[in-house]
């Protein structure tokens, strides 16, 4: 279905209900702007080439909006690289709109730093993951802070494959993301983590569906936000097991920390489980810094300020705690600390 | 008095409302070691934590000097600025936060001419030799997942480094094995040389290892008995009743 056909989705759906698609869309919801292109470019030897967009909508409008907005569309295929990718996608003009697919066999580290001061950002990330192929793809929001941004991914993962997948959200104005995986193949796992610094009346909703089709496939999501301010995060995550997916694992953890008295959080996690043989467990939590670890570390000498920065710092390393791609891991985190040492120095 | 470290005049302290310790005077001089003894809920772990000033528990009547100064007017970053330590009974966990980096960060807040780069380096490696610790506890996190004798090791390696003129050791042996007792009670022992120490703690067994000067039995919020380290061998053998009926 085409964008125009397709109704407003009502805030009594589970993906809208705490960012409703008209405070997302980049004007009314009734136009398609013309979209100027995200631009796409890596240093390295890998081609990025131009290609179609996704038809594939999933019959959501988001996927459909950033169809009919048009914008850059590239496609990188990667093959057992021996050194990081990085994807640098810039943002410019009022609204601007990327499409980035990646065709990915043997094993690659990736990742694709977008930034720019449009109004108005879309990205729609596709992912084809081969049989055995392994991608640690590390994603990092550093748009400026007046920027709406939405960002749509859809992985689909074959037998054996794996998908380590962080990231990094500390960008953007208002921020909506919906990120899907489909395990399906048996073996097939992911492996997410995603860390939120949110600030003044920053408002960022992060969505995470991962399916398990098929059995023996594993998924582990750690979602960390730290919310000042205003600011306003929503972490939902939708799990779902299919009938005769025995012997799937799958774990969701999300921790918000409450720095202010008016910031807000959600963390919503679902699970539709139809198998019978599973191991499926999800948690959330949502509470303000602990007492005993300020105490803690204040007797070692810490300032309230610097105990407070310590505490919050680590919370946010800590959602990358479970990536076990040292590169990935240690690239998110060199990123989360000069994203912090900056907001140090405002 | 000049190497008077800590001293406790009468004090008074409630939790929410209802009193913990009912009158406590106490004074340590520098290069004394004092144990403080006493039943579960007798009042010795909350000594320790309204020394060191947390903010849950509140003085009713009563003051505090460290070195001669009172102390009420300080926060608990000020109070280990001043040189006064707290090992915890239960460290607090901290997710995400290397020990190593927290080590340097405590260092750097508490000691006057903190050691840097490769100074600090080489006195963390002799601290973690002495306690037989393992490097790589450095990467992992501040007690997250810790084993309860590894946070206790982790406790006295914060000592040794951070060099306080009062130890405060809040049942420190407790969760340690033979050997793990020996080291830490090794580790203790070089730090009250020069400094004053005051040791919570239900057994005699540590007191095998670190020698106290005076021990202290502690009963409803009270020291009802001071002696020399013969009173933890009559407490090990006869338990607290006696006290009570002398009281």
């Amino acid at each position: 279905m085409m964008y125009h056909q397709m109704p407003i989705p009502p805030r009594s759906e589970h993906l809208w209900r705490y960012t409703p698609w008209p405070r997302i869309h980049p004007t009314k919801p009734d136009d398609v702007p013309t979209a100027d292109d995200v631009v796409f470019s890596n240093d390295g030897p890998q081609v990025l080439s131009s290609t179609e967009h996704s038809q594939n909508t999933q019959g959501d409008i988001a996927r459909a909006f950033l169809q009919a907005a048009g914008g850059s569309s590239s496609h990188m295929s990667l093959n057992d690289e021996s050194e990081p990718v990085h994807i640098n996608a810039r943002a410019s003009g009022h609204v601007a709109v990327g499409h980035l697919h990646l065709d990915v066999k043997g094993s690659a580290v990736v990742f694709l730093h977008i930034s720019g001061e449009p109004e108005w950002v879309g990205l729609h990330i596709t992912g084809t993951l081969h049989a055995n192929a392994h991608l640690a793809f590390g994603f990092i929001n550093e748009l400026d802070s007046n920027t709406k941004f939405l960002r749509c991914e859809d992985w689909q993962l074959a037998r054996d494959s794996s998908l380590e997948h962080a990231t990094l959200s500390v960008g953007g104005f208002r921020c909506k993301s919906d990120v899907r995986t489909s395990l399906n193949g048996t073996g097939s796992s992911v492996r997410q983590s995603i860390t939120v610094n949110a600030d003044g009346s920053r408002h960022d909703d992060e969505h995470v569906e991962i399916h398990h089709h098929h059995g023996h496939t594993q998924s582990d999501l750690v979602m960390n936000s730290a919310c000042g301010g205003n600011s306003h995060f929503i972490g939902t995550g939708l799990l779902t097991i299919a009938e005769g997916a025995n012997k799937s694992n799958a774990s969701q953890v999300f921790r918000n920390l409450l720095l202010s008295q008016k910031a807000r959080a959600e963390a919503i996690p679902e699970l539709e489980v139809l198998a019978d043989d599973v191991s499926a467990a999800h948690g959330a939590a949502s509470a303000p810094i602990d007492g005993n670890q300020l105490h803690y570390l204040m007797s070692r000498g810490l300032s309230p300020e610097e105990a407070e920065s310590v505490i919050v710092n680590g919370f946010l390393y800590d959602a990358f705690s479970n990536l076990t791609n040292k590169q990935l891991l240690e690239e998110m985190r060199t990123r989360l600390t000069v994203h912090l040492e900056c907001e140090l120095k405002r | 008095m000049a190497d008077e470290i800590l001293r406790i005049e009468n004090l008074h302290v409630s939790v929410e409302g209802t009193p913990i310790l009912k009158g406590l005077s106490l004074t340590i001089h520098r290069g004394e070691i004092h144990a403080i003894m006493g039943r579960n809920g007798a009042g010795k772990s909350t000594l320790a934590n309204v020394v060191m000033g947390h903010p849950a528990y509140e003085i009713t009547s009563g003051r505090i000097f460290f070195k001669g100064e009172p102390l009420e007017n300080l926060e608990v970053f000020e109070r280990a600025r001043a040189g006064m330590f707290l090992s915890f009974q239960y460290p607090a966990a901290i997710p995400g936060v290397q020990v190593g980096t927290f080590l340097k960060k405590s260092v750097a807040s508490v000691r006057e001419n903190p050691p840097k780069g490769r100074e600090f380096r080489k006195e963390l490696n002799a601290a973690m030799d002495q306690l037989s610790m393992d490097k790589s506890f450095l990467s992992r996190y501040v007690n997250d997942g810790f084993s309860g004798g590894e946070k206790k090791r982790l406790e006295i390696l914060q000592m040794l480094l951070l060099q306080p003129h009062l130890a405060l050791l809040d049942e420190t042996d407790s969760g340690l094995d033979i050997d793990a007792l020996r080291i830490v009670a090794q580790g203790i022992n070089e730090v009250a040389a020069d400094s004053a120490c005051l040791i919570i703690t239900h057994y005699q067994r540590l007191l095998d290892l670190v020698k106290p000067h005076f021990v202290h039995a502690m009963i409803d919020g009270t020291i009802i008995r001071t002696g020399g380290p013969e009173l933890a061998l009559e407490l090990e053998d006869r338990g607290y009743d006696w006290l009570e009926v002398t009281a």
